[in-house]
């Protein structure tokens, strides 16, 4: 291995230890969490909806679930994580190090990134218990998947960078990041909302997000799926773009 | 043969590692965005192999000058060297030749003594072997091998004191930068770090201490710098500051830089004696 390739795996493993110690709540809560609304709006909620899309309630709403297991575990990770460190000021160490801005900025977005995918996976095996879930797509949906789960290990990093006290973290998650999940359409089928919600909701990014995943677990597409695909290609990358100035830039980290 | 020295010194003079300093720090000014000036300008030089001194009042500028030179803070203006390296635009030569030992016990919770020394040497790309026999070596030579599986939250002060020194010592750097590392420490430990950190001195190791100690300073160091308002105001070895000053030790040179000459201990008894 290089010298490169030795600081990034170990910036990255530091990453994936930390909520490996912690996994009562870094992975066992967000699969509880996960298991209640299929408990919830699945089974106890379901059975009073007729099917949609040609397939239960149930089923219809596991992919945008595991979406969102790996799209608020990617944030979370990340952003708590980089404020932890800026706290304790244990950053400093990685900071002071030949480490370069993009191989810090790929492993601490990769911690949240891993945590999202084994919370995704995790959270699909035991679904896949209960109920029987359909994988039609397999390459859109691991593409998608991707996308997502790289996409807001981004906007972890991005916040957890910016934010100051564990009250920002919170505050983007709260007011920002959860609605727009659940308005994208993760427990229901946009088609079902009365306007203007359905003309709004086409402005929420995750619309398109939940529009890919549950096109590749189910076969049903509301979105263009090459064009969503590229739309999100975009916004990753503008994102990441974003990141990787910052990094280099030393803000909010180096001052 | 006779004659012959036991080491090539001459040679070892010429090599390019003795010529360059250790540190060289040219104009070095640093604007906060909130517009303090933390450092107006400052030069020093720190030959390789020297045990220096950097003392001033808090505030003074001391760990600003630390974080510019580690990349904690960026530069405004003016240039850094670390052994020849510009610690800006080869940053990694830069710092990789230096060990940081803050002020502050920043030690990372989630991880084990070992996993914090561990971790370290994998930030700066030495090899799995490596990092292994290195790890081993520094927990015991600062007798933390028995608590080696502890989370360092845990630990006493005196030990994530250790720790922080271990880990700064961890890639071996050429430059060891000691920010106030005797701040809260009991007398025994405090014995311990500074006959270990004079041994690895001698053994070349180039150090740059700053303290409030300056008992510690005039024991430690062979050339010492004032720094005030974020300019160095003088430097020297402790006799020829206190010369410079017009006083009898480094303290009253001390007291004489900060305004506060009235607190001499000198000038209190000899007020007693009169």
């Amino acid at each position: 291995m290089t010298a490169a390739q030795i600081r990034f795996f170990s910036l990255l493993r530091r990453e994936v230890t930390r909520f490996m110690k912690i996994k009562r709540q870094t992975l066992g809560a967000p699969l509880l969490e996960t298991f209640l609304y299929i408990s919830v709006f699945g089974a106890a909620l379901g059975s009073r909806i007729d099917q949609l899309a040609g397939v239960d309630y149930v089923v219809f709403i596991v992919p945008g679930l595991i979406m969102m297991a790996w799209a608020l575990n990617a944030f979370t990770n990340n952003s708590s994580s980089i404020l932890q460190q800026k706290f304790q000021r244990a950053i400093d160490d990685q900071l002071s190090s030949p480490a370069s801005p993009l191989e810090l900025l790929l492993a601490f977005s990769f911690g949240g990134f891993v945590r999202g995918m084994l919370v995704a996976i995790l959270t699909f095996l035991a679904a896949s218990v209960l109920i029987d879930i359909p994988v039609e797509h397999p390459p859109v949906l691991v593409a998608a998947l991707f996308l997502v789960g790289f996409f807001f290990a981004q906007l972890g990093v991005l916040i957890g960078v910016r934010a100051e006290q564990f009250d920002d973290v919170s505050f983007y998650q709260t007011f920002v990041l959860t609605p727009l999940i659940f308005l994208g359409g993760v427990f229901y089928s946009a088609a079902l909302l009365p306007e203007p919600f359905q003309t709004l909701t086409k402005f929420d990014p995750v619309y398109y997000m939940i529009g890919l995943v549950r096109y590749g677990f189910l076969g049903y597409a509301e979105t263009n799926i090459a064009l969503s695909l590229l739309f999100l290609v975009v916004v990753a990358l503008t994102l990441f773009g974003i990141n990787w100035r910052l990094f280099s830039r030393g803000y909010r980290l180096r001052v | 043969m006779v004659g012959m020295p036991a080491h090539p010194e001459p040679a070892a003079l010429l090599s390019p590692a003795c010529v360059t300093p250790a540190l060289q720090i040219t104009d070095l000014v640093k604007r906060y965005p909130t517009g303090t000036e933390a450092l107006k300008g400052v030069s020093l030089d720190i030959e390789a192999g020297e045990f220096f001194g950097l003392l001033g009042p808090n505030g003074a500028g001391k760990s600003t000058l630390i974080h510019c030179t580690t990349g904690l803070a960026q530069p405004t203006s003016g240039d850094i060297r670390v052994f020849g390296h510009d610690a800006q635009h080869h940053y990694q030569e830069a710092r990789l030749a230096v060990g940081l030992a803050p002020q502050d016990l920043n030690l990372d919770w989630f991880l084990t003594s070992e996993e914090t020394l561990d971790y370290h040497g994998g930030y700066f790309g030495m090899p799995r072997r490596e990092r292994r026999e290195r790890t081993k070596e520094l927990l015991e030579a600062f007798s933390l091998t028995a608590k080696k599986d502890d989370r360092t939250r845990t630990l006493s002060g005196g030990m994530k004191r250790r720790l922080v020194l271990a880990r700064a010592l961890m890639h071996r750097p050429r430059l060891l930068i000691l920010d106030e590392p005797t701040a809260g420490v009991d007398v025994e430990l405090r014995l311990e770090l500074w006959q270990y950190v004079q041994r690895i001195n001698a053994e070349g190791t180039t150090i740059l201490l700053t303290t409030h100690y300056l008992e510690e300073a005039e024991r430690l160091c062979s050339r010492i710098a004032f720094i005030g308002d974020g300019q160095i105001v003088a430097q020297g070895t402790s006799q020829a500051l206190a010369g410079q000053y017009g006083v009898a030790n480094l303290e009253d040179a001390y007291l004489e830089l900060v305004g506060r000459n009235e607190l001499s201990r000198a000038r209190i008894d000899d007020e007693a004696a009169a």
